[in-house]
């Protein structure tokens, strides 16, 4: 059995953003990391490795190339390969490029299950998984907490869904959508270390594997960020004095209502 | 193309969801300047009395009706949607940031090979551009993204988005008809309801939440009080639901739910970047900490330094007094 896991490396939530160019570009200083969410699926991916042993668990991102220090962390962490697919400068706004570009490796390299994550934690879209699943036309299953061992052909997940949290049973090929709570993920042994820094990690042009590059350029993207801003920063807290607390909470309600208009 | 907008209502237990009536408020704001039409549309309605609280909201309401759809699923909603869309010709289908529209419209992106934007804020327009809002990077970043799309272009956008305009209308209803049979590739097992009709934590316009300054589980009794007497409901950090003082579903941050209620009430938090990434869009923010340079003053408008333990009982009195004099 073949796992493929969908990785994204973001921005540290640290790391400083700063807006540049008049609002057309970011600068994001150099502190990136393995997306947050994408650690609870490759986890889950070696737990059903390590449960059915034939398994093969191979991480994929498109992007940059500094991406492949995700790539990196992954093979650590126990996946068996890594292929980054680089972006170059056709970066995207347009998750529907990234989805094709992921569809597409996935249709070359083969599996029987997709793992990702619930969103990437930079642009916070939550919308690769379901884009790619329904373009290689496989059953996806979105927020899965738990995920069993497959079995004939099926697996049987839990997901939360609104409201509440449901079982169901997925036949395979399909793609799973992890979020926290699933696991706890591994911290990397100095084995898995020292391995990951030897890893051949290939580095792919989508081209090669016959993704149709024109219609993934900047031209095509059906969205794109025209100006970016600051969020509007709140004017400074004002600090609600009294001598009481009592007093300072009647002044809070009074303020609520005829200043701030919420009550 | 007329620029007539669709708009998906969710439904909630056996009504409609909030964030459905306040999309099918902006619609209907940004249809009348293109003397264009809102168009709702209500797939396996669970009730007539969903019919009937929609209707007065969009132009138009398109009742999906047959068997199995009542329960939202992408495999039958999909395709449903599909010919809709590929019928009337929107330019816009909007829907809400919830579990199913984040399940729901990016599939159906993929299929009609539609431009998707997700998770956004607000829309506004620059003569014929539609620009939408959106947060990025846990808030740090706002994005105003463009739409580079001839044919219907899908939005969705977190509860608490839009204000909700009186309606004026009775929309004339059109009955289509659904498939409802899925295609087997999933099979429900079994369905636990966990939150029967309390409101979301999403869609709460009022929300107080407790941090690790509340000191115990037992301590959220008094939070839990303020919040049902404003109709709200009780957040909590995740120093909280680490501790299992709270369920995690009532997580807020960024590894739990984003929110933007119109009040945000935090108390015993500190404010960390992971909790504001998930309420800093909040209409209002008021903390209430003892230390004065906890981090939360920074996001807040309103801020009390004193004991929370002290502030609450107060609070609670004071909204019970003006709740007794609204009526
Ligand atoms: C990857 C990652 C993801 C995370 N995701 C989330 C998330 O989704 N949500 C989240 O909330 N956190 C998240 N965190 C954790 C976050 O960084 C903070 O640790 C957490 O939010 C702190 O919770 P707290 O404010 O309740 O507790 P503390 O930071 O301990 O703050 C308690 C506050 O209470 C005040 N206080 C104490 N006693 C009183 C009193 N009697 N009266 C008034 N004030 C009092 C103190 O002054 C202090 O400011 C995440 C962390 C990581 C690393
Ligand atoms: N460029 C990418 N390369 C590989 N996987 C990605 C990429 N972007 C998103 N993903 C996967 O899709 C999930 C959701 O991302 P998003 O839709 O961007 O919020 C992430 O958690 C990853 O698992």
């Amino acid at each position: 059995m073949k796992i493929l896991v969908f990785v994204k490396q973001v921005a540290d939530t640290e790391a400083r953003i700063t807006i540049t160019n008049n609002g057309r570009s970011l600068e994001v200083e150099n502190k990136y990391a393995l997306n947050f969410f994408d650690e609870f699926a490759i986890e889950e991916a070696l737990r059903i490795k390590e449960r059915l042993k034939d398994v093969e668990v191979v991480v994929c991102s498109y992007g940059p190339k500094r991406s492949i220090e995700a790539l990196r962390t992954a093979i650590a962490m126990g996946a068996d390969r890594a292929v980054l697919i680089d972006s170059k400068d056709l970066d995207t706004d347009d998750p529907l490029i990234t989805a094709k570009i992921l569809s597409g490796f996935a249709k070359g390299d083969g599996f029987d299950m997709i793992l990702c994550g619930k969103q990437a934690i930079d642009d916070e879209n939550a919308t690769i998984g379901p884009m790619v699943a329904e373009m290689l036309h496989i059953p996806h299953v979105g927020l899965v907490t738990k995920i069993e061992t497959p079995e004939g052909g099926e697996v049987r997940v839990d997901r939360d869904i609104e409201g509440g949290r449901q079982t169901v049973k997925v036949k395979l090929p399909c793609l799973l959508i992890v979020q926290k709570g699933i696991n706890e993920p591994r911290v990397p042994l100095i084995t898995g270390v020292m391995k990951a820094m030897k890893a051949n990690i290939p580095v792919l042009d989508p081209a090669t594997y016959g993704i149709d590059v024109n219609s993934c350029t900047k031209e095509e993207a059906k969205v794109k960020v025209v100006r970016y801003e600051s969020p509007g920063g709140r004017p400074p807290v004002k600090f609600i004095e009294g001598a009481t607390a009592e007093e300072k909470a009647k002044r809070l309600i009074k303020v609520l209502k005829e200043e701030a208009r919420v009550l | 193309m007329a620029k007539d907008i669709f708009v998906f209502i969710e439904g909630k237990d056996e009504g409609v969801r909030k964030s459905s009536i306040e999309l099918l408020s902006k619609a209907k704001g940004i249809t009348k300047n293109h003397n264009s039409t809102t168009y709702g549309i209500l797939i396996g309605p669970k009730s007539e009395e969903m019919v009937d609280t929609v209707r007065p909201y969009p132009d138009k309401l398109i009742v999906v009706r047959g068997d199995g759809l009542d329960e939202y699923r992408w495999d039958t909603y999909t395709p449903i949607l599909e010919r809709l869309i590929k019928t009337y010709r929107p330019f816009l289908f909007l829907g809400p940031s919830t579990i199913t529209g984040k399940d729901l419209f990016p599939r159906l992106a993929a299929r009609l090979g539609a431009a998707y934007i997700s998770d956004a804020t607000g829309i506004e327009f620059e003569g014929e551009e539609a620009l939408v809002k959106k947060a990025m990077f846990g808030g740090k970043i706002i994005s105003w993204m463009g739409i580079n799309e001839k044919d219907c272009a899908l939005v969705t956008f977190r509860p608490n988005s839009f204000s909700i305009d009186r309606p004026s209308g009775m929309a004339e209803v059109i009955e289509e008809m659904g498939d409802g049979k899925s295609e087997e590739a999933i099979t429900v097992l079994e369905t636990k309801k966990t939150m029967e009709k309390k409101v979301d934590l999403q869609e709460a316009d009022f929300i107080i939440c407790g941090g690790r300054g509340m000191k115990g589980p037992e301590q959220f009794g008094i939070i839990e009080e303020i919040a049902s007497l404003m109709e709200g409901r009780v957040g909590a950090s995740r120093a909280v639901v680490d501790a299992k003082w709270r369920d995690y579903e009532d997580q807020i941050g960024k590894s739990g739910k984003t929110v933007s209620p119109k009040l945000y009430i935090g108390c015993g938090v500190s404010g960390a970047l992971h909790h504001t990434m998930g309420m800093d869009t909040s209409k209002v923010i008021v903390a209430i900490n003892k230390d004065p340079n906890a981090p939360i003053f920074q996001y807040a408008d309103y801020g009390i330094v004193d004991d929370l333990f002290d502030v609450l009982p107060a609070l609670k009195e004071e909204l019970k007094k003006l709740k007794e004099q609204a009526g």
